[in-house]
């Protein structure tokens, strides 16, 4: 993605208005600021967010995606220039990859192992060997989706019951719970993962593939943007597991950081703030690429993973999904 | 895909650069607005040569054509490429089938300020005629052609997305 444009961050509920080619940002209490349009890739709105029409022109013109998260940190919707970089062979192809199982199915597959295998590296690699072995095999038999999801969805628990006895007991996850999460831990991964969802969908937006034909999930059933769960599976790991053990070891992340009632529980103000800092801190995160041979953001490996699956939509190439290699 | 009508400069000037790079811009598939250098090269242009009008072909924009009927082109490396000569000669080709009896092509280097003169001659027309059937044949083939020796890629839009993995 182009180093001259940011990704803004909005934490604090505001008004987004048009002032010439400039965004004027209005908080209560707080004199406007502004964002030179040029200088913004695109914004995720983590805190309720006023927008007007002449502001979505500007957006649209300028090919700015907005990302609303909502009340949960879920992912509530995005405002999408009409204009992408679209190709009608990749989508045409991606079509054809998508319908086939012959083809889908080795994506799926790969998609699967990767996301365990990155599973596996962020919470525990020795206790997780068998489990990730018993998935192999799983995966390796599977005739459909679904039964590729299932077998999934048995790693993931497993992978949570380890990761439980990592945490505190107030941040256990206890299974996973989503609208409304159930308790703290699972309210810091649902919001790590409506923020990556938003990232993803970004990066997505800057390849010519179409974010609703998926390889693993469902195509466009349910969810408009199926593909970003897909590319989710391997990233979310990276982010959002990883970010709650660091949080939990070092102790950053305290009660007060949540509002916690009888049967769900959800970030305060205070504590989505340290969430949104510390995924923007990592997405800066660099690595030294190996084919590349320079340091890429995390920010970055999202986009190439994506410009990956462009290849293999377009020239047939294989794809090997985000693996964790350092 | 595409026909003899439908191949610009941009085809052209890939051509010369990367079979694989145009095989790829054919299909649609453009980064360009995502890389840097070339966001530099089209800010070049908005800044530095206002004067110029710039013409519309359809397949292609050329910067200007004066009253003389010469093609002028701007480039904003300081580089000579063979590349750069084929779009301006192909320029013209498309102005000659169009019944504009083009003289050449002038090519202005920004860094240092420099100009090269190629008259349109029928070797010239020769020439771009052949480039653009090696064009067509180049984007009508299924597979993907190889890519080049990874140091003639650097500042290509495509290199992310060609050596990734
Ligand atoms: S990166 Fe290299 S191989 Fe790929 S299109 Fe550009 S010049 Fe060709």
């Amino acid at each position: 993605m182009p180093a001259t444009s940011r990704t803004y961050w909005l934490t604090t509920p505001c008004r987004l208005r048009r002032q010439d080619d400039s965004i004027r940002v209005e908080r209560d209490g707080h004199p406007p600021t502004f964002l030179p349009i040029e200088d913004v890739r695109d914004i995720i709105a983590a805190a309720e967010v006023d927008l007007n029409t002449s502001m979505m022109s500007l957006l649209n013109k300028h090919r700015i995606q907005i990302h609303i998260l909502g009340y949960y940190g879920d992912y509530a919707g995005s405002f999408l220039p009409a204009e992408t970089a679209v190709s009608g062979t990749v989508a045409l192809n991606q079509m054809r990859l998508a319908s086939d199982d012959e083809h889908a199915l080795p994506i799926a597959r790969a998609l699967i192992d990767n996301a365990a295998f990155n599973i596996r590296w962020v919470i525990d690699r020795k206790l997780l060997t068998r489990s990730y072995g018993v998935l192999k095999e799983s995966i390796a038999e599977a005739t459909t989706r679904e039964q590729l999801m299932a077998a999934e969805g048995n790693f993931r628990r497993s992978a949570w019951e380890v990761l439980d006895t990592r945490l505190p007991d107030w941040l256990q996850l206890d299974g996973r719970s989503r609208r409304p999460p159930r308790n703290a831990g699972n309210a810091v991964i649902s919001y790590i993962n409506g923020i990556l969802y938003a990232r993803i969908l970004s990066a997505l937006r800057l390849t010519p593939l179409h974010t609703g034909i998926a390889f693993l999930h469902a195509t466009m059933q349910r969810h408009r943007h199926s593909l970003a769960l897909d590319l989710a599976e391997v990233f979310k790991p990276l982010f959002a597991e990883r970010i709650l053990i660091r949080l939990a070891n070092r102790r950053q992340l305290k009660p007060q950081h949540f509002d916690i009632n009888t049967n769900q529980a959800m970030l305060s103000e205070s504590g989505r703030k340290l969430i949104v800092q510390t995924v923007r801190d990592d997405l800066a995160e660099t690595v030294k690429h190996r084919t590349l041979g320079r340091n890429v953001s995390y920010d970055e490996l999202i986009y190439l993973d994506a410009l990956a699956l462009t290849r293999t939509c377009l020239e047939g190439s294989t794809y090997t999904p985000f693996r964790v290699w350092w | 895909m595409i026909t003899a009508d439908d191949v610009g400069g941009v085809h052209v000037k890939y051509l010369y650069h990367c079979p694989r790079q145009l095989w790829l811009y054919a299909r649609g598939f453009r980064p360009e607005h995502l890389n840097d250098a070339v966001q530099l090269g089209t800010a070049v242009h908005e800044l530095s040569y206002s004067r110029f009008s710039p013409v519309d072909l359809g397949a292609a924009t050329l910067d200007h054509l004066d009253n003389q009927l010469w093609v002028h082109e701007i480039k904003h490396s300081a580089k000579r490429r063979e590349a750069d000569h084929a779009q301006a000669r192909h320029y013209c080709h498309q102005l000659v089938r169009i019944g504009v009896d083009v003289q050449g092509a002038v090519l202005h280097y920004r860094n240092p300020r420099k100009t090269e003169r190629f008259p349109y001659t029928d070797d010239e027309h020769q020439k771009a005629t052949e480039d653009i059937d090696r064009v067509l044949d180049i984007v009508a083939h299924a597979e993907s052609p190889p890519r080049l020796g990874r140091t003639s890629c650097r500042g290509c839009s495509y290199l992310d997305y060609c050596w990734s993995q």
